[in-house]
């Protein structure tokens, strides 16, 4: 659907985004047919005429019988789609540059198994089946090239079950916002250590003793999973640190002088990543804002790099 | 194109494959047999070869050109029906040689698609049919399994496969056979139909010998006659054909001039034989009839010799409504070009036979019945019967008179000819078909290609001409007798039994040939005779036919929309049950067990029943108590919300 196409194509519906989870009614699904079926089309009809010319019985009866089940597999292909429905989207943010894995759920009531969905929204393309009255998780790979919100258009799912002669194809136009973060500095200088207190030593936060433990929450990293108490608990644990005591830096927006905001920003999302990683505690100041911090740990992270994605764009 | 093409699975693969083969098999069944081994051949080592990788184009072309002139070499270079399904083969061969994306994949089904109709040209019989509906069925698979890996779904196992491909067919059938009875036909062809290239075996106008054992050998049906009131006896059963009066000294042919005379006079006798033929499709004009037919019905001409010929090539069955009536006299005069043609002789052929002839002639004086009988007698008393024949010599007539001895119809009906023509009696070679068998299904009778019989008509005066059987004066139970008379002493209850099943299959195959082969413009406006309704006009049929196909449309788009139902019976009433309660807004959340959804229903209108009935329902499905799933399920179906008023 590339090129003129698209401008018919933007009058069909949705034609704006909608709230989730959207259902895929009729008058949503748009059915055509694939080349191939084209090509089976003109096969058909080659077959007809000369079955109807030369009143040969069984060559009519067979190239009949297999046009209506042309047709059969056309209603059967917007039966696929008709009844689906898209529960819900949601992708962690990434960093511009890194592809978004937008996540789909999709769902329906119906008994009917749809295999072979296909999911396309410009140029990241997903599939997945659909079991009967099942949920089902797809992923789409949106390529990012910029922080903020992601402009994210159209979803297409479309599906050319049963006999690949006729596409049918649906939108969602969710409305619901995805953030992109800003794309990190590759190669900077190490964190500001001015103005900070430098009495402690940078603790290991491996070595720290144990706080307590808590069940796993998605988006918990992989290293700091419980494994033995998790193995004994049948559950998966994460340990919490004691708030480890390292030196508190100052991430300072107008400490960086003379650079421009965008490389401001990357430096800053950087150096955000930096203190994260090495479990110090942070404050991130941005101009026309309150500070953010000092604080340390995930939700503080996605604060201060949501904080930098959202700040305006030249 | 600028995504890279999706290469194949296996699994489809698989299925393209044998889809094109069983596409190929019905065309190869109706080629030349060295061609289709031939093509045979090339399908199964390109395949194999394109298993490895890619074959070279050169290769490819080399195989397309080497089919191109093997086709040309076998077929000859004149365009018939038979050359362009030759061609359709041998593509579908070598294509299979390319197969590795999908694309392929599905261009070379397409041609897989059409192989069937080009077969149908061919041939409509039940091996066609079967494998064509095989075919079909084989790449309807194959697409669905294309269309999955398009999808990337995982593969379904085989019943599941099938199970998707059958509901479409069948769902797309109510629609295939309204439009196949009611869309308009067309009465006469926009254009013609291409004819073969070669020949199948038949009656023609000519016959040499040894070249009707092809046709000795095969017993397809040649066609089926129901006869209305009385039915002739075996010695009366001679379904006359083309009659052949030149003759080379080896050859008998059709004389071109009879065509253009009107028919010889005939007094028939009091006897009438009333019947309908179905005459299965020979590519020719010939037709049969019995002897003598009193009139030529439309389509057909009756020639001066009472041969009938269609005015088109019978390349589809046909029928026929015919009435025939022993002659008492046919043609009481000959006319001098007549007589000399009748006994005219090539020079220098058959030597001793000439003079064999001469000899009786004088033995016999004017008495031309007495020739007839003396030569009749000499036949009985030496001559045996056999198929088993050499290759006819110089004088093949001398040779099987005076040496062999032994022949089948062929010889013994042209042997006699030349002896009455050099005894001075006119005589001609009559072909045709003698005998038949009845099939007490269906009360018809059933002449196949081995019936195929040839006789001699010589010439006397006041009874014009007059048929003469030598053959049957040789071996009678080779024309009269039914295979039952011959199996009667006790042959063995087993060939029975497969003659019992032969000829059930010759009744299902009659009346598909009655439901459907011969189905055409004439009959379809007579559909609703039946009812009582005259003929229908074009319009009318519209109409009808949209409504139909409207009606199949909705029915195909009904019963696709109700989905996969649910297999199990106590699952689907409790659904049922379910969806009444949904219409008062009391629906059951997806998440909701049963007792619990009772129990809401039951606080917000008293509803006992319900409450007993989703306890017995936990019980059967998930305790698995089914004793009494009969009368629980009875009870589900009859049970209704309470028409209480609700909250």
């Amino acid at each position: 659907m590339a090129g003129s196409g698209q401008r018919i194509w933007a009058l069909a519906r949705p034609r704006r985004p909608h709230a989730l989870p959207q259902r895929l009614d009729r008058r949503r699904i748009y059915v055509l047919p694939t080349r191939f079926g084209l090509f089976v089309c003109t096969v058909l009809l080659a077959m007809l005429l000369g079955a109807l010319n030369y009143n040969n019985n069984p060559a009519l009866l067979l190239a009949l019988l297999l046009a209506a089940a042309a047709v059969a597999s056309t209603v059967a292909a917007h039966l696929q789609l008709a009844g689906l429905t898209l529960e819900a989207i949601s992708a962690e943010p990434v960093p511009a540059g890194q592809p978004l894995r937008l996540r789909l759920t999709l769902s329906q009531r119906h008994h009917r198994h749809r295999p072979g969905l296909q999911l396309d929204h410009a140029d990241s393309h997903g599939s997945t089946t659909l079991p009967a009255q099942g949920q089902v998780d797809a992923e789409l790979a949106l390529p990012t090239t910029r922080r903020g919100w992601l402009d994210l258009q159209r979803v297409r799912v479309s599906t050319t079950q049963p006999l690949g002669l006729v596409r049918a194809w649906a939108w969602f136009w969710p409305d619901q916002p995805l953030l992109v973060y800003p794309h990190p500095e590759a190669q900077g200088p190490a964190l500001p250590e001015h103005g900070s207190d430098p009495l402690h030593s940078r603790p290991d936060p491996a070595g720290e003793e144990l706080q307590q433990l808590r069940p796993y929450r998605r988006g918990d990293p992989r290293r700091s999973i419980a494994w033995k108490h998790s193995a004994r608990r049948d559950t998966l644990l994460v340990r919490e640190y004691e708030k480890p005591a390292g030196v508190e830096v100052l991430l300072d927006w107008r400490q960086l002088h003379g650079l421009d905001s965008e490389a401001r920003i990357s430096r800053l999302a950087r150096w955000v990543d930096l203190a994260e990683r090495q479990g110090r505690r942070y404050t991130l100041r941005l101009p026309g804002q309150p500070a953010l911090g000092p604080a340390q740990g995930i939700a503080h992270h996605h604060l201060c790099l949501r904080a930098l994605a959202l700040m305006p764009h030249d | 194109m600028t995504e890279p093409p999706l290469l194949l699975d296996r699994h489809a693969r698989h299925w393209t494959l044998a889809s094109a083969a069983l596409a190929l098999l019905p065309l190869l069944l109706q080629l030349p047999a060295a061609l289709s081994a031939t093509i045979a051949a090339v399908a199964l080592g390109t395949a194999v070869l394109a298993w490895r990788g890619r074959l070279p184009v050169l290769v490819r072309v080399l195989l397309v050109v080497a089919m191109l002139a093997l086709i040309i070499v076998l077929m000859g270079t004149r365009p018939g029906r038979d050359t362009g399904c030759a061609l359709l083969a041998a593509m579908l061969a070598i294509k299979s040689s390319e197969l590795h994306s999908v694309r392929d994949a599905r261009s070379l089904l397409g041609f897989a698609l059409f192989a069937p109709f080009a077969a149908f040209l061919l041939d409509q019989g039940p091996v066609t049919t079967v494998l064509a509906v095989l075919a079909t069925l084989c790449a309807l698979l194959a697409l669905q399994r294309l269309a999955q890996q398009e999808g990337q779904a995982t593969p379904q196992p085989l019943p599941a496969q099938l199970r998707g491909v059958l509901r479409l067919v069948l769902l797309g059938l109510p629609l295939a056979l309204a439009t196949f009875w009611l869309f308009p036909r067309l009465a006469e062809p926009l254009w013609g139909l291409p004819e073969r290239a070669l020949a199948r075996p038949g009656l023609s106008d000519s016959m040499e010998p040894g070249a009707w054992l092809d046709m000795m050998a095969d017993d397809s049906p040649a066609f089926r006659v129901q006869f209305q009131g009385p039915v002739p006896e075996a010695a009366q059963r001679y379904w006359r054909g083309p009659v052949l009066t030149r003759f080379d000294g080896r050859r008998w042919e059709r004389s071109p001039f009879e065509d253009t005379r009107t028919p010889v006079d005939v007094q028939p006798g009091a006897q009438r034989w009333q019947y309908v033929m179905d005459v299965e499709p020979t590519e020719r004009r010939e037709l049969v009839a019995l002897d003598l037919p009193t009139a030529a019905p439309d389509g057909t001409r009756l020639a001066n010799d009472y041969t009938l010929r269609s005015d088109r090539p019978l390349a589809a069955l046909s029928r026929w409504t015919l009435q025939s009536a022993p002659p008492r006299v046919f043609a009481s005069t000959l006319s001098p070009w007549q007589r000399r043609q009748a006994l005219d002789l090539p020079e220098g052929s058959n030597p001793r036979t000439v003079a064999l002839g001469r000899q009786w002639r004088r033995d016999a004086g004017g008495d031309d019945a007495a020739l007839v009988q003396r030569s009749l007698d000499w036949v009985r008393a030496e001559f045996a019967y056999t198929l088993d024949t050499p290759l006819a010599g110089r004088h093949p007539v001398d040779e099987f008179l005076f040496e062999q001895k032994a022949g089948f119809c062929e010889h013994f009906s042209s042997a006699f000819v030349v002896l009455m023509r050099s005894a001075g009696v006119p005589a001609r070679v009559v072909t045709g078909y003698a005998g038949g068998i009845r099939n007490p299904l269906g009360d018809y009778w059933v002449v196949r290609q081995m019936d195929a019989h040839a006789w001699a008509e010589v010439w006397l005066a006041g009874r014009g001409w007059v048929r003469v059987d030598p053959t049957a004066a040789v071996a009678p139970e080779r024309i009269y007798d039914t295979l039952e008379d011959r199996l009667g002493a006790g042959a063995g209850a087993n060939l029975l039994d497969w003659r019992q099943a032969g000829l059930t299959l010759d009744f299902v195959r009659r009346g598909w040939n009655a439901l459907v082969l011969s189905f055409d413009a004439k009959r379809q406006r007579e559909l609703l005779r039946p009812l009582g309704v005259g003929e229908l006009g074009a319009g009318q049929l519209v109409a009808a036919f949209v409504a139909l196909a409207g009606l199949a449309l909705g029915a195909m788009v009904w019963l696709l929309a109700r989905g996969e139902r649910e297999r199990d019976p106590l699952l689907r009433a409790w659904h049922r049950l379910g969806r009444r309660y949904r219409r008062l807004g009391l629906a059951r959340e997806p998440s909701e067990p049963a007792l619990q959804w009772a129990q809401r229903v039951h606080a917000r209108r008293p509803d006992p029943a319900l409450l007993a009935l989703s306890e017995r329902f936990v019980l059967a499905r998930y305790a698995g108590t089914r004793t009494h799933l009969a009368s629980l399920l009875g009870d589900l179906r009859r049970h209704r919300p309470p028409s209480g008023a609700s909250s």
